[in-house]
C-alpha cells in the first residue's frame, strides 16, 4: 500500500511501521533506540512523527506505529522539534561527555538551563545494549528498579553466570557507556572477567574462550573451531576454495 | 439457600473494612459471638462482619437491623452494654449514636445521617450489608440474578448493546467507554479471548477498589462472567496488589465459592459458557496500574507500559483480544443487567453516567468512601457529605484523580464533576480520589510531593517520562528550598508540556498535571517562593519565618507547650514570642494556636 511521508508517495507494506517505510524510501527521522536489526522500542520518543487519518492529526512514535490504513506523514514541525529539542537537552544530562549528545545537543540548539548535568554519567537508556544480549540469546543484562532509579545492570550488580563476554552490548551502545577494559589475556566487562583466546595464525586475541564455546555450540558453520579470528578464518577459506578451483 | 431474617431475629453488622479492623473492629465481632452466646437473649441474633461502609472517620461501626440502628466509634468495653440494653430492651444507647455537629443531635440510622443521606450506592451497594464471605448473602441481594438472566435471556450481542446503552465509563481512570470496547474486543480476530479485572488500585489515598474486592468481591466475578459471555472469553484474571491481603483473601474465597455453585467452571449453570478466574498478586507497583504494564506484569514481565496503537482489546494478554476493565466498572455491570441500561442512563451528566465512588481524605471531616451520581458539585461532596473543612482552617484545594490529577482552587468548587469536567480544568477524573487539602498547605510542595511519588514510581522506560520527572523534581526541589529562579516557570511548563505529547503512556502523558495544574492555579505561590523568597503557607522550612500577633495572642501557652524545641516564650496571659534562632518551623504552634495568633513572614 502507499503512504504519504513528507509530501513523498512512499511504498509499504501492512504492518510495517513508519519508521521503516520512511527510511526505505531514504527519508530521514531521528532516533536514538531503534537499530534495524531489533525493532522499534518506543522510548526516546524522537522519532515522535505527525500522523493525518482523516481529519485527526497526532503525534505517534513512527518506530512502533503500524501502517494499516493510508495515513499522510509530517516528520517535521515545530511541535514536533520542540519535543525533538527537549529531549536531547534532557538525555545530555545523562551523558554530557558522549560524542554523540555534544554533536545532538548542538544540532538541536539546545540551551543551557539550570538542571544538573552529571558528568560522570555516559547512560541514556536506550536499552541497544539490552537488545542486543537479549538477541545473542544471553539476556545477562536487563534495565532494572524504575522511575528515575532505572539503569541497566547484571543482576544484583554481581558477575553474571550467563554473560558470555561478547561486548556485543559495549559494541552497540551510541554513548560508549558500557566499561570494558581490555588487557592482551584479559577481557573484563560487568564486573567479570574473561580470559582471551588468540588466533592460532595472527596471534592476535579475538574472542573470549565462553563466546566461542557459545558460538560453536550454537552454529553448524564448517570450519568453525574457535582456533582462528575472523580475518584469519576468512583468509583460511580463501585459500581452500582457490585449491578446490585450481 | 437464601438466608431470611426473622422479623423477631436481630441482625448485628460489625464493618470489618480495613479501616475498621485497624480500629478493632474483629475484636468486637469476635466479644459480640462469645457474650451472645453466653447469655439468653430472647431474640435470635446474626453477627456479621461485613466489608467497609465508607466512612471510615467514624468507625469501627456496628449497625443492628432491622431496628436500624447505628453505632458509631464502637470499642469491645460497649459489648455488654449493647447486647444488655439494645438488644435485651430495645434500648438506644445515646452515646454510640452520631452526634450532627450542625443540630447538636444524635443520629439514631445511618439513613439520616448527612454524609450518607446524599449518596447513591451502585457500586457500594452490598458493601456494609453482608458477609463478603458469604455467597448466600451475595445471592440474597439479587446476587448472580444478572448472569442468570443474560444466558438465559441474552445473546451476547444484546449484551453489549446493554452496556453501550448504559453509558458506562471505565472507572480507571481513562473512563473509555466500556460497552464499546467490549464490542471491539467481541469483534477481534482470534481466540482464546481474557478478561481481567483491574485491582492494582495505586493512587495515594484511594481505597474504593479495595474496599469492593473486600467487602463484595462476587459482584466483581459476576460483572466479569457476564463480560466473558459477552466477548467469549474462557478465562479472567483478577490482579491485586499483594499488600491488599484482606482483598485477597475474600476474593479467593468468592471465587471458591462460585466454582461450586456452578458460577464458575465448565458449562456455567448448565450453558455452553465455561470461564474460570485466576487471581495474579501483583508486587504494588503504580505504574501497573496501567493497562499494558499489567499486562506485561501477568505475563511475568517487568511491569513497564507499551504504546497502544493496537489496543488489547486486539493485542492483549499473550498477544490476543483482551478486556481489561477495573474493580469499580465490574461492579457496576451486574446493576446494569438487572436494572436495564436506560435504569443506570438516567443518572449523570451527559457524557458520563451512573455514580461515581470518591474516595474523600486529607483536611475534611467525614473522612472515608463516598458513591454520588456523576455531576455532584465538588462543594455538595466536601461540605454536604464530607462535613468541610476541620479545625476551622479554610479550604484550598482539592486533589483529584490521584498522583497525576490536579489540584482544582476554591473558585471552582461548584464544578460538577465527571469525567469530561475534570479534564477541562486541567485534572482528571483518574480512579476518583479526592484529597482535600486546608490553608496550611502549599500548593508547590504538594506538587513537588506528587512528582517525586512519580520519580519512584513511573516505570522509566520513555525519555520524557523519566528524564521530565527527574527534571521536574530537581527544579521543584530548588524552588521549595529557596534557590528557585524566575525562569524555572517556563522550563516547567516547558518540559511538562513536551511530557504530556511525547510521553509513552497515559501515566506519563499525565505525570506533569501536578505541577502544571498548580501553575495555572496557584502561580502567585510559586512567585512567592521565588520573588520574595517566602512560602505563604508556612510549610517550606527554608522559606517560612512564624511569628506572634501581638492583637491576636491572649497569652494561652498552647504554643509554648507544643512546641518541641522550646522555641517560644512568654508569661501566661502575656503576648508570647518565636525566637527565630531556636524555631524550627515546624507548624506546632500555628497548628494549635485557637486564636488564628500565629502568624507566617
Amino acid at each position: 500500500m502507499k503512504i504519504i511521508i513528507d509530501r513523498q508517495e512512499v511504498d509499504v507494506n501492512p504492518g510495517a511501521t513508519i519508521l521503516e517505510a520512511a527510511r526505505k524510501a531514504g527519508i530521514n527521522i531521528p532516533t536514538l533506540c531503534y537499530h534495524e536489526a531489533f525493532g522499534g522500542q518506543g522510548m526516546c520518543r524522537m522519532c515522535m512523527v505527525e500522523v493525518k487519518t482523516g481529519n485527526a492529526t497526532r503525534i505517534v512514535a513512527s518506530c512502533i506505529y503500524p501502517v494499516y490504513e493510508e495515513i499522510e506523514v509530517v516528520t517535521s514541525t515545530p511541535a514536533i522539534e520542540k519535543i525533538r529539542r527537549n529531549i536531547v537537552s534532557l538525555l545530555y544530562r545523562s551523558a554530557p561527555e558522549s560524542e554523540l549528545m555534544q554533536k545532538l545537543y548542538k544540532e538541536y540548539k539546545c540551551e543551557e538551563n539550570r538542571l544538573s548535568i552529571n558528568h560522570n554519567e555516559r547512560c541514556i537508556l536506550c536499552r541497544l545494549c539490552v537488545k542486543a544480549c537479549e538477541e545473542m540469546g544471553r539476556s545477562a543484562i536487563s534495565a532494572i528498579f524504575r522511575g528515575t532509579e532505572k539503569r541497566v545492570a547484571t543482576p544484583f550488580d554481581e558477575a553474571s553466570e550467563v554473560c558470555i563476554g561478547c561486548a556485543a552490548c559495549a559494541k552497540m551502545c551510541p554513548t560508549k557507556a558500557i566499561e570494558v577494559s581490555e588487557t592482551n589475556n584479559e577481557r573484563i566487562i560487568w564486573n567479570k572477567t574473561f580470559t582471551l583466546v588468540k588466533c592460532e595464525s595472527c596471534g592476535q586475541p579475538f574472542a573470549t574462550r565462553e563466546e566461542l564455546d557459545y558460538i560453536i555450540s550454537r552454529t553448524e558453520m564448517e570450519g568453525l573451531d574457535g582456533k582462528l579470528c575472523e580475518g584469519c578464518r576468512k583468509k583460511n577459506m580463501a585459500v581452500q576454495i582457490s585449491k578446490l578451483v585450481e | 439457600m437464601q438466608q431470611t431474617i426473622d422479623l423477631d431475629s436481630r441482625m448485628i453488622l460489625v464493618c470489618c473494612g480495613t479501616g475498621c479492623l485497624a480500629n478493632g473492629s474483629m475484636e468486637i465481632y469476635n466479644a459480640l459471638q462469645q457474650k451472645l452466646a453466653a447469655t439468653n437473649v430472647q431474640v435470635k441474633t446474626y453477627t456479621k462482619p461485613t466489608g467497609c461502609n465508607g466512612w471510615c472517620e467514624k468507625g469501627p461501626l456496628v449497625k443492628i437491623m432491622p431496628d436500624d440502628i447505628t453505632y458509631v466509634q464502637v470499642t469491645e468495653a460497649d459489648v455488654t452494654e449493647i447486647i444488655e440494653k439494645t438488644l435485651r430492651t430495645g434500648e438506644i444507647i445515646s452515646r454510640l449514636l452520631y452526634r450532627d455537629p450542625k443540630t447538636k443531635k444524635r443520629v439514631r440510622s445511618h439513613h439520616e445521617i448527612d454524609f450518607y443521606k446524599k449518596q447513591h450506592k451502585i457500586a457500594l451497594r452490598n458493601i456494609g450489608e453482608i458477609d463478603p464471605a458469604s455467597i448466600e448473602d451475595y445471592v440474597s441481594r439479587d446476587g448472580y440474578r444478572a448472569i442468570a438472566k443474560v444466558l438465559r435471556e441474552m445473546t451476547p450481542s444484546q449484551v453489549i448493546a446493554e452496556v453501550v446503552k448504559s453509558g458506562l465509563r471505565g472507572r480507571g481512570g481513562g473512563g473509555f467507554p466500556t460497552g464499546l470496547k467490549w464490542r471491539a474486543c467481541a469483534s477481534a480476530a482470534s481466540f482464546p479471548r481474557y478478561v481481567i479485572c483491574n485491582g492494582d488500585e495505586g493512587d495515594p489515598g484511594a481505597f474504593m477498589d479495595r474496599s469492593i474486592m473486600e467487602g463484595d468481591p462476587h459482584t466483581v466475578i459476576e460483572g466479569m462472567i457476564i463480560c466473558a459471555y459477552a466477548i467469549g472469553a474462557s478465562a479472567g484474571y483478577i490482579y491485586v496488589r499483594d499488600e491488599y491481603s484482606l482483598a485477597v483473601k475474600n476474593l479467593g474465597i468468592a471465587i471458591n465459592n462460585a466454582r461450586s455453585w456452578g458460577y464458575l467452571g465448565q458449562n456455567i449453570q448448565g450453558s455452553t459458557l465455561s470461564f474460570d478466574i485466576e487471581i495474579v498478586r501483583g508486587g504494588g507497583a503504580f505504574v501497573c496500574g496501567e493497562e499494558t504494564a499489567l499486562i506485561a506484569s501477568i505475563e511475568g514481565n517487568v511491569g513497564e507500559t507499551r504504546d497502544k496503537y493496537v489496543f488489547p482489546t486486539e493485542k492483549g494478554l499473550w498477544g490476543q483480544p483482551t478486556i481489561i476493565n477495573n474493580v469499580e466498572t465490574w461492579a457496576n455491570i451486574p446493576v446494569i443487567i438487572n436494572e436495564g441500561a436506560q435504569e443506570f442512563a438516567s443518572m449523570g451528566t451527559e457524557g458520563s453516567k451512573g455514580t461515581k465512588v470518591f474516595s474523600l481524605v486529607g483536611k475534611v471531616i467525614n473522612t472515608g468512601l463516598v458513591e454520588v451520581p456523576m455531576g455532584t458539585t465538588l462543594r455538595e461532596i466536601i461540605y454536604d457529605i464530607g462535613g468541610g473543612i476541620p479545625g476551622g482552617r479554610d479550604f484550598k484545594a482539592v486533589q483529584t484523580g490521584g498522583p497525576s490529577g490536579g489540584c482544582i482552587p476554591e473558585n471552582m468548587l461548584d464544578l460538577e464533576v465527571d469525567f469530561n469536567s475534570l479534564t477541562r480544568a486541567g485534572s482528571m477524573m483518574g480512579s476518583g480520589g479526592l484529597i482535600v487539602m486546608d490553608d496550611r498547605t502549599c500548593m508547590v510542595e504538594i506538587a513537588r510531593y506528587y512528582v517525586n511519588f512519580l520519580a519512584g514510581e513511573s516505570c522509566g522506560k520513555c525519555a520524557p517520562c523519566r528524564e521530565g520527572i527527574r527534571a521536574l523534581l530537581e527544579i521543584l526541589n530548588g524552588i521549595c528550598k529557596g534557590t528557585g529562579r524566575e525562569e524555572d516557570l517556563i522550563l516547567l511548563q516547558e518540559i511538562g508540556e513536551t511530557m504530556q505529547t511525547a510521553s509513552l503512556c497515559a501515566l506519563g502523558r499525565t505525570a506533569p498535571n501536578p505541577v502544571l495544574s498548580t501553575m495555572r492555579y496557584f502561580k502567585d505561590e510559586y512567585i512567592a517562593h521565588i520573588k520574595d523568597a517566602r512560602c505563604p503557607a508556612g510549610v517550606c522550612r527554608d522559606l517560612t519565618e512564624f511569628y506572634i500577633s501581638e492583637e491576636l495572642c491572649t497569652g494561652c501557652g498552647l504554643c509554648i507547650k507544643n512546641c518541641p524545641v522550646d522555641a517560644v516564650s512568654g508569661e501566661k496571659k502575656a503576648v508570647h514570642v518565636i525566637n527565630q534562632e531556636k524555631c524550627i518551623r515546624c507548624g506546632e504552634c500555628i497548628n494549635h494556636c485557637k486564636f488564628n495568633a500565629v502568624k507566617v513572614r
